[in-house]
């Protein structure tokens, strides 16, 4: 009878103890609404920044980042800058190793500079950097050829560390497809990639150096927001890491776990700084003609995005100074006031002309931000200007040369991550890019914090740029849209006050899968 | 043509009444469901849907109505010279015709839209010319059917030149079968520019029921989609039923008289 009673209970308790185990055996499954991020590799993943956070899941770098986004060791356990700023020594953590059993060494890392160099990486730019030599296998010195305030936290952090074994033989990466080119020593390493489904398994490294993961697999899956939510609802999976902000009431009215932020990633007016708004007057006159509160209001409805600062540094940078930056606000007579006195004036109608030829203002924008370039385009109208809209193509659109045929260009552009980058997204020639160089003030600005010796000097000169942006105009920004991710309450998720990693806006960096 | 007339006589009247009605401007009323202040409600950057269905009418008419004329003009024109011509150049005219009948009109459509994004006066051309090879073949069976007639023969025998022929004796045969292949281009045409619109193709600021349509596409799981798609879809339909029932008309009353 004792028998009889023990099996019993046995039997109970393994009843009992069977949905535990399969939900801490469950794989960790995130969904993402994009289709296929590319190969979990590093000059295999798409251009793009969520495929570049999945990419880190498998490859770390020197310098991680703890969950406030701060500078933590990486592959590299610490680090010191000479005081002349050009030579980083660093020291490897003896730990580390490649998902196939080799240690990472300094020679890793080295040869990762190297074949950056020949081989580019769009996420990293290495133009400063003058050599990375392996002192000894834990001992990697990194010369640069001038300061850079943002070495640890701009470079370091992004540069993805490259198995030499690996990639060596390697002369095409891009084309390098085999299984092996995911040899990296992150936290987790791709066991399957479906490109069709657009689907990843990823395994736990429970001897990573930086402690076991808390979940032993992750997976990454395709699903519309719709499906997505319904499936969370059912315990399908565990988090949405894009959820439609204007989705976020209705699921947390469901009892499921929603974390919001402002993404950093603003929607803004380019202009071309090479036709009639090279004049800083006309710009300012134009962010007074248009009431952003109004464009924010009718396509950001309902808290789905907030006003944006006219300073390039958006609430929650740790790089803003904590003032009030110019708002521009919406005053069509000071507007036309501004207009006149650059020798426009207004005809019968109400038209805007100048050299008695009507004003006709040249809008180019993609089908991603339509609603708002047709909010402008009508704003404009209703000014007096005639509009030509025209919705490119992203690749149309990225093919416009500085000084195109274009007299304003509503884009997005990311305000996170270290600010090193941020020359080249005021200064530069890309599309989204405010292609400005003005008096060369704000140049002078971004340089001198490139160049600062010392995190108070270097918030000094930005704080500067900030002023010069929001008085200058190199584009006038105007929403800061919200981002969403929803849970069932397996993981905390908490947004990154300044983006992870690169400036990625995302609740689901690999930090949040780490012990603390 | 007896479809003219009453055709012609709506884009009038939406035309004559365009420049009273207000401007189609975006507002704070975001996906405002239908009420008192917007009889069918507003779309998702708060444009009034009826004020758009009145915008958008005399875009849609004037694109159908004229992109079927020039298609139909233009198959006409080359019935008549291939008719007319030598055996060279009618064969020639003909080849080029097969030609285009192998290339699916709509990709070359797709093609082009996708780089121009034409507004009212790139759309008219735009499916005008991508539409008259359909109706070569037929209208020149009719063509040499009509011209083969006694009275067209005793004409030429007389030393009417062949223009003089078609004009006077060719044209009024055939007009009934011209107005029924009309209507049809128009239906085409009309379907076809939607169809542009709605895969936003089209000028994003030029109103249209396609486009119209194409918005309501992001709101199909809100209860939003009922005001967004249904009241251009609606049109769009009672429009092309009513082009049916002329068609079908058109012919009875013509050959009546």
């Amino acid at each position: 009878m004792s028998g009889l009673f023990r099996i019993a209970l046995l039997t109970l308790a393994a009843l009992l103890s069977a949905p535990v185990l399969a939900q801490e055996d469950r794989p960790l499954i995130i969904t993402d609404s994009r289709a296929d991020r590319g190969m979990l590799a590093p000059y295999l993943h798409t251009r793009n920044g969520i495929a570049y956070l999945y990419m880190t899941y498998v490859f770390d770098s020197l310098v991680s980042q703890d969950r406030q986004g701060r500078p933590a060791p990486g592959l590299a356990a610490s680090w010191t800058i000479s005081a002349d700023g050009l030579t980083a020594d660093l020291q490897m953590d003896g730990r580390a190793s490649w998902h196939d059993g080799r240690p990472v060494t300094a020679r890793d890392a080295a040869f990762t500079f190297a074949y950056m160099a020949r081989h580019p990486y769009p996420f990293v730019t290495l133009k400063n950097v003058a050599g990375a030599e392996a002192l000894s296998d834990r001992h990697l010195r990194i010369t640069l050829k001038s300061r850079d305030a943002g070495l640890v936290s701009g470079l370091l952090t992004a540069l993805p560390i490259l198995p030499e074994h690996v990639y060596a033989a390697e002369d095409a990466p891009e084309r390098f497809t085999a299984p092996e080119a995911a040899t990296g020593s992150g936290p987790y390493r791709l066991a399957s990639y479906d490109k069709a489904q657009g689907r990843y398994m990823l395994e736990a490294v429970p001897d990573h150096y930086a402690g076991a993961p808390k979940f032993t697999r992750l997976m990454i899956v395709t699903m519309a927001p719709d499906a997505a939510i319904r499936a969370l609802r059912g315990g399908e999976v565990d988090v949405i890491s894009d959820l439609p902000v204007e989705r976020a009431a209705g699921v947390e009215a469901q009892g499921l776990h929603v974390v919001r932020a402002r993404s950093g990633h603003v929607t803004k007016i380019a202009f071309n700084h090479q036709g009639m708004f090279g004049a800083r007057t006309l710009r300012q006159a134009l962010a007074q003609a248009l009431d952003r509160l109004a464009i924010l209001d009718i396509t950001a409805p309902n808290g789905a995005g907030a006003l944006a600062e006219t300073g390039y540094f958006q609430q929650g940078s740790p790089w803003r100074e904590d003032r009030t930056d110019p708002v521009w606000p919406h005053d069509p007579a000071i507007a036309a006031t501004l207009f006149e006195a650059q020798g426009f004036a207004r005809n019968g109608t109400g038209r805007w002309q100048r050299d008695g030829a009507p004003v006709t203002l040249r809008l180019i924008s993609d089908e991603s931000q339509a609603r708002v370039a047709q909010v402008v385009a009508d704003q404009l109208e209703g000014f007096g200007f005639g509009v030509e809209l025209r919705l490119m193509e992203r690749t149309a659109l990225q093919a416009v040369p500085p000084g195109g045929d274009y007299d304003l260009l509503i884009a997005s552009v990311s305000t996170t991550g270290d600010p090193g980058d941020i020359a080249s997204r005021v200064t530069g020639d890309a599309w989204s890019a405010d292609r400005y160089a003005g008096d060369g003030r704000i140049a002078a600005a971004l340089e001198a914090a490139r160049q600062a010796a010392t995190p108070e000097k270097r918030l000094a000169h930005l704080r500067a740029f900030q002023r010069l942006y929001a008085e200058e105009l190199p584009s006038l920004m105007l929403i800061d849209p919200v981002m969403a991710s929803a849970h069932g309450g397996r993981i905390a998720l908490e947004f990154m006050p300044d983006g992870a990693r690169i400036g990625i806006p995302t609740a689901i960096d690999k930090s949040a899968f780490l012990p603390e | 043509m007896r479809v003219g007339p009453p055709l012609l006589g709506l884009l009038a009247v939406s035309l004559a009444a365009r420049p009273l009605l207000p401007a189609w401007r975006s507002s704070r009323e975001v996906l405002a469901p239908p009420g008192t202040a917007h009889p069918l409600g507003t779309n998702a950057i708060g444009q009034d849907i009826a004020l758009g269905l009145l915008h958008a009418t005399p875009n849609t008419l004037l694109v159908g109505l004229a992109a079927a004329a020039l298609a139909t003009g233009v198959a006409l024109a080359a019935a008549g010279l291939a008719a007319t011509a030598p055996p060279t150049l009618r064969a020639a005219i003909l080849r080029l015709v097969d030609a285009l009948q192998v290339l699916p009109a709509m990709l070359v459509l797709l093609f082009v839209a996708a780089f121009a994004q034409p507004g009212l006066a790139g759309l008219i051309p735009l499916l005008g010319l991508t539409s008259w090879h359909e109706d070569v073949r037929l209208a020149l069976a009719l063509i040499r059917r009509e011209a083969g007639r006694e009275n067209v023969h005793f004409a030429r025998s007389m030393g009417a030149s062949w223009s003089h022929c078609l004009r006077r004796h060719v044209l009024p045969a055939i007009r009934p079968a011209l107005a029924a292949l009309y209507v049809q281009n128009i239906r085409q045409v009309t379907l076809r520019g939607a169809g542009l619109a709605f895969l936003g193709l089209t000028d994003p600021r030029l109103p249209s029921w396609g486009s119209m349509m194409q918005e309501a596409m992001d709101h199909l799981y809100t209860p939003a989609w009922s005001w967004l798609l249904l009241p251009p879809a609606l049109a769009l339909t009672l429009f092309l039923l009513v082009l049916l029932a002329l068609a079908e008309a058109a012919p009875d009353k013509d050959a009546a008289a």
